[in-house]
């Protein structure tokens, strides 16, 4: 495996869905940044809710993914953020169609 | 960035295993839920064990306090991480125990002290999230904190249970207020549900001095207020979208629906009939909020809150389905019994409500223990 492209690493991500919206986290807009370095990948990210318990999963289940990605001597790190917090207006227009956006809006 | 702390962040290292640790604190909620539901069906006069039989007057605080408090604070303290609040559910898993082996000696205060930590977890994510859906949540703890100060205080389960539902209510509004936000409510919308809640915070002051006639008035108003509530939740919710997807998110969404129609029918009972004990409507409204509202919310939710309490997969089938069918033909059938006056009607819709609830708990661990793989099930868009 060679040193995956951030694009490679954004897809990844969107493999990880929340069971809830159906729908995957990048497209929620709940990614806020990925780094790719020679040493390894960081991600941010947040949640829509910190009361929530499906934070340490879906923290879980990116790590997988990442893992399915990266090549062995690369790392992987998640750091969970609540600044800024995540507002509706981060979600892609393929998510705001799914839960019946107006265009305009 | 941030003082939250990391979930997850060992397992950049270590392999996923089950979070075992906290299976214990769970089992404290099933075996009031176990108890509880049997309890229940000892006062319809179904022979039962000695342990429920003897247990028939706390059918309500097990299920509320023993079964739903466990469950709800659990999750809180998963939410947060924070070592202390598990002793949210370990009070009130205390409570429980409490309760079955000496009766209300000690009980009430297991139970007041889980409810605190569950409203002090809840004020410690507040600070980490400042919105107003942890507002609700915060208000909703309070609930369970104050209904449970007054029964250890001496009231009677029928004159606190009001805060009880408020507790479970709320605490189900807040987390669908969060959800919402997918396609977000206007300004108008989220004005109005802050009116609704307020009213149904002011309905239930009144019960604070039971007997007086304001407090009969504000049980009406209370069941006005929860119609609304649901008349917005089903107006506003994202499982209006989500039901038209496919799997575990459409399984998810039926049950939220579902449980919403029984929202408004339990709500309009309250609000025309009161909370009258001892009275087929007592029974209806009941049940109808807590099997047909809040246990519906508990199965939908159960393939995704099992996955992250236990860390654990539940992979989704639709077999899912037949436990929450069973659970609404029952409640059908209860509800219809106390309609007509018929309790040999609503003695079966009971034990089919139970059986619901027994294959409910059959159906998810064997999706647990059936499961392939350690690993999460994720589906690929």
């Amino acid at each position: 495996m060679t040193t995956p492209s951030e694009d490679d690493v954004r897809d990844a991500l969107s493999r990880v869905v929340d069971p809830e919206a159906g729908v995957n986290i990048v497209d929620l807009g709940l990614v806020y940044g990925i780094e790719v370095s020679p040493s390894g990948v960081q991600v941010q990210m947040t949640m829509t809710s910190a009361a929530c318990p499906m934070a340490e999963m879906i923290v879980d289940n990116v790590y997988a993914e990442l893992a399915a990605v990266l090549p062995a001597n690369l790392s992987a790190d998640v750091e969970l953020v609540w600044d800024p917090p995540w507002t509706p207006d981060r979600m892609s227009e393929v998510a705001r169609t799914l839960f019946g956006w107006q265009r305009s809006g | 960035m941030s003082d939250a702390p990391v979930p997850g962040a060992a397992a950049a290292h270590t392999p996923r295993r089950p979070a075992l640790e906290r299976l214990p604190l769970l089992l404290l909620g099933f075996i009031a839920l176990f108890v509880g539901t049997a309890a229940g069906l000892a006062r319809l006069a179904w022979p039962m064990p000695d342990v429920a039989s003897g247990a028939a007057a706390w059918h309500g605080p097990l299920m509320i306090c023993g079964f739903f408090g466990v469950v709800i604070s659990l999750e809180r303290a998963v939410a947060l991480g924070r070592g202390w609040a598990y002793a949210a559910p370990l009070f009130a898993g205390l409570g429980t125990a409490a309760l079955l082996h000496g009766g209300m000696a000690w009980a009430p205060l297991g139970y007041l002290a889980g409810s605190i930590v569950l409203l002090l977890a809840t004020l410690a994510v507040l600070r980490r999230q400042r919105e107003g859906f942890v507002v609700v949540l915060a208000a909703a703890a309070a609930c369970w904190t104050i209904g449970t100060a007054l029964w250890a205080g001496g009231a009677a389960v029928h004159e606190v249970v009001a805060w009880w539902l408020a507790f479970l209510v709320l605490t189900i509004a807040g987390e669908r207020l969060e959800l919402s936000r997918f396609m977000p409510p206007s300004p108008l919308a989220l004005r109005t549900f802050t009116v609704i809640v307020a009213v149904l915070g002011l309905a239930l002051l009144p019960s604070l001095a039971p007997g007086r006639p304001a407090a009969v008035w504000g049980l009406h108003a209370f069941g006005a207020a929860l119609l609304a509530l649901a008349g917005w939740l089903l107006r506003h919710d994202i499982a209006r979208r989500t039901v038209r997807q496919r799997g575990l998110t459409r399984y998810i969404a039926v049950c939220l629906l579902s449980g919403y129609g029984w929202l408004a029918l339990g709500a309009a009972i309250v609000a025309v009939s009161g909370l009258q004990p001892g009275t087929a409507t007592y029974d209806a409204a009941l049940h109808a909020l807590l099997l047909g509202f809040v246990f519906s919310m508990v199965f939908g939710h159960a393939p995704i809150i099992f996955p992250a309490v236990l860390r654990v997969a539940v992979p989704y089938h639709p077999v899912f389905y037949a436990p929450l069918a069973l659970l609404q033909a029952s409640l059908a059938l209860r509800l219809a019994g106390d309609a007509v006056g018929a309790l040999a009607v609503t003695r079966w819709g009971a034990l089919g409500s139970a059986l619901a609830l027994l294959a409910f708990v059959v159906v998810t661990a064997t999706a647990v223990l059936t499961s392939s793989s350690a690993r999460p099930r994720r589906r690929a868009r």
